[in-house]
């Protein structure tokens, strides 16, 4: 299949100087908007103690086990502003991505030490949920550092029980397990019922020699029946017994090394238990990179930096979306499928990483003459019309039938409405889309360049695809919701102001709720706020876009359940004719 | 010799990017049109010369309307 995939049709070109000229104050813009995001990324670091305070106390933090762990430049951050819950801590105090460690992929993930001793919070387990889930559809290795100090007790009601609470991510260890999923932990520190099982549920335990693992920790075994009350005498008893088990909690490696032999290997060095798993990740299943490479990786052929030019910070300017993703693939080169059909909708195959993709994008703009066939009105890209959705079908089902890992763009207003679209099946094939992909078992990616919007948002392949959308991100441009704040405004009040109007009433009031609607959403639709409640999982500068399509490639390709053999790929052949 | 630049959608002229008589050169943005609530930009198709700009920012072009000729 040489042919195919050694040299691809070139795309995109150069960009002129009229638009380097024209586009400074959109580069500025981004500028500024990512700014913002590394400072709330910063704060999110920089929780709870110092890393001086905790490095005097002889323990590394996590982001120093993960910077030693992880193969340098290989770091895809995931859920680092994920705070659903909104704690007051500012995070959900796991820190978790994709990284290489011993040159090969993992889901990675540690408790932020610095934060109560990696306690237990809120939004937690739905954290750890989306990171065992993404091992499940890249198969992955997980690796978890743990260092869990158990439930920040005062506030247990509202993470501990529930069906996706603190205890789910145990069953879920289980699952991975019996999928064959290996999960590595290396454990540091005090870890206490909640914490306990945190350690004990993994595959192999690699301990630190200071560490502990309990059903219950000092504390409780501290503790006492309840006896109605506290009194004086009884604080004082509490006094004596907390500092005897504090002295020799249980659980230590003593019990858990020489008796139990929970732990697989213990280390005197904090930096011992890192080594130990990174020796152990040279073992983990994974093909050669050069098993699937359908070519030698290539740089893009264009400036990625580009990119910050050519992606309108303004959500209603339009946009050249092919000149992007020239800039993201190797070498500027595609295949594009069905080039003259469904044009508000890009398919085609590249290659990331000398691996091939499949990539799907919404184009923008006026779509020409006698677009869409159906109607008398004209279609403008990022809304999409009975053509471009028969074309994602096609395209997505023949990726699975090929097991082609799909990365999904999305800059999309949402699917054509009215009685004329209706007519024309949308409603159908929309669903039919969502019906295509779950018949597929391939990862996806979802990149949301700017506007995730409508029904659209889901049908391609958006987080909602939960059996196939292994991460989702976001730019300092992306803004996610159900429509456009003052679309939903006029939905929401239009009856109303016929009303008023009729009463002879003022229409002021409805006007002022009008625009505090249309309000609410841009603030509940902007980057923060997408990345603190999960609707991306991450937001990534545009520079960072492709190490983040690099990253799933290698990921989809490192050790899938499933093969089609290269020469026995159709899609090529259907594009070629 | 000269070169139209023709409104390719019909909408709303919301921004004119050029003044008669400057230079410009291909690809600079001339003029924005407002359609299906999307900012369409137009560009210039050449270098050269503003000899004629045939529309003010509100008003409303057809498809093919000559919105400036460049010389």
């Amino acid at each position: 299949m040489r042919p195919y995939f050694e040299k691809m049709t070139s795309f995109g070109k150069e960009l002129k100087k009229g638009a380097i000229k024209r586009t400074e104050e959109n580069v500025q813009a981004f500028i500024e908007a990512e700014k913002e995001i590394d400072a709330a990324v910063d704060k999110v670091k920089n929780a709870g103690f110092s890393t001086e305070k905790i490095n005097a106390r002889g323990q590394m933090t996590v982001w120093q086990r993960l910077e030693y762990l992880v193969d340098e430049g290989t770091w895809r951050p995931l859920h680092t502003l994920y705070n659903p819950a909104d704690n007051v801590e500012g995070t959900t105090n796991v820190i978790d991505g994709l990284g290489k460690i011993s040159g090969k992929w993992a889901v990675i993930i540690g408790f932020d030490n610095k934060v109560m001793a990696g306690a237990w919070l809120a939004g937690q387990s739905d954290n750890i949920l989306r990171v065992t889930d993404l091992a499940k559809r890249l198969n992955l290795p997980l690796v978890w550092l743990v260092n869990c100090s158990g439930a920040k007790l005062p506030e247990q009601e509202t993470f501990y029980a529930n069906r996706r609470g603190a205890g789910a991510p145990f069953f879920r260890h289980a699952e991975l397990e019996q999928a064959g999923i290996p999960i590595l932990a290396a454990i540091y520190g005090t870890n206490p019922a909640g914490g306990g099982y945190q350690s004990i549920s993994p595959t192999i335990l690699f301990a630190h020699e200071k560490c502990n693992i309990a059903v219950g920790g000092a504390g409780i075994v501290s503790g006492m029946a309840p006896q109605g009350g506290f009194t004086t005498q009884m604080a004082e008893d509490l006094v004596v017994k907390a500092k005897e088990n504090r002295a020799k909690p249980p659980g230590s490696v003593k019990t858990h090394y020489d008796a139990t032999g929970f732990f697989r290997y213990v280390y005197e060095e904090e930096q011992g238990v890192l080594d130990g798993l990174k020796d152990y990740m040279k073992d983990m299943p994974a093909y050669n990179p050069k098993f699937f490479r359908v070519a030698e990786p290539k740089a893009p052929a264009f400036p990625q930096e580009d990119i910050m030019r050519l992606l309108p910070m303004e959500p209603k300017k339009v946009y050249d979306f092919d000149e992007i993703l020239a800039r993201l693939v190797d070498g500027g080169e595609h295949s594009e499928f069905r080039p003259g059909y469904g044009p508000e909708v890009y398919t085609g195959l590249c290659k990331v990483d000398g691996f091939l993709v499949a990539c799907i994008g919404n184009r923008q703009g006026y779509l020409g003459k006698g677009y869409p066939e159906y109607a008398d009105y004209p279609g403008i890209g990022s809304k999409l019309y009975r053509q471009g959705l028969i074309k994602m079908n096609e395209f997505v089902t023949l990726c699975g039938r090929d097991r082609i890992p799909v990365i999904w763009f999305q800059d999309t207003s949402g699917i054509d409405v009215g009685d004329i679209a209706e007519k024309a099946e949308l409603l159908g094939l929309g669903q039919s889309l969502i019906y295509s992909i779950q018949q597929t078992d391939i990862p996806m990616m979802l990149a949301i360049l700017r506007k995730g919007s409508a029904a659209a948002h889901y049908v391609m392949g958006g987080p909602q695809a939960n059996r196939h959308n292994a991460f989702t991100i976001g730019t300092a441009a992306t803004e996610i919701y159900v429509m456009h704040g003052e679309t939903a405004a006029v939905a929401t009040y239009a009856r109303r102001l016929v009303k008023e109007k009729e009463a002879g009433n003022d229409l002021q009031p409805v006007v002022d709720k009008m625009n505090e609607l249309a309000q609410k959403y841009h603030d509940t639709s902007r980057p923060l706020f997408c990345a603190k409640t999960g609707l991306v999982d991450e937001i990534v500068k545009l520079a960072d876009l492709r190490k983040y399509m690099e990253a799933f490639a290698g990921s989809a390709y490192q050790n899938p359940k499933s093969i089609c053999p290269q020469h026995q790929m159709i899609l090529p052949r259907i594009i070629k004719g | 010799m000269s070169e139209e630049i023709l409104a390719p959608l019909s909408g709303k002229i919301v921004a004119i990017n050029m003044e008669i008589g400057a230079s410009v050169e291909e690809d600079d943005e001339a003029v924005i049109i407002e359609a299906m609530k999307m900012e369409t930009p137009i560009y210039v198709p050449c270098d050269g010369t503003v000899k004629e700009i045939k529309v003010k920012v509100g008003d409303s072009v057809e498809e093919d309307d000559v919105i400036a000729v460049i010389e």
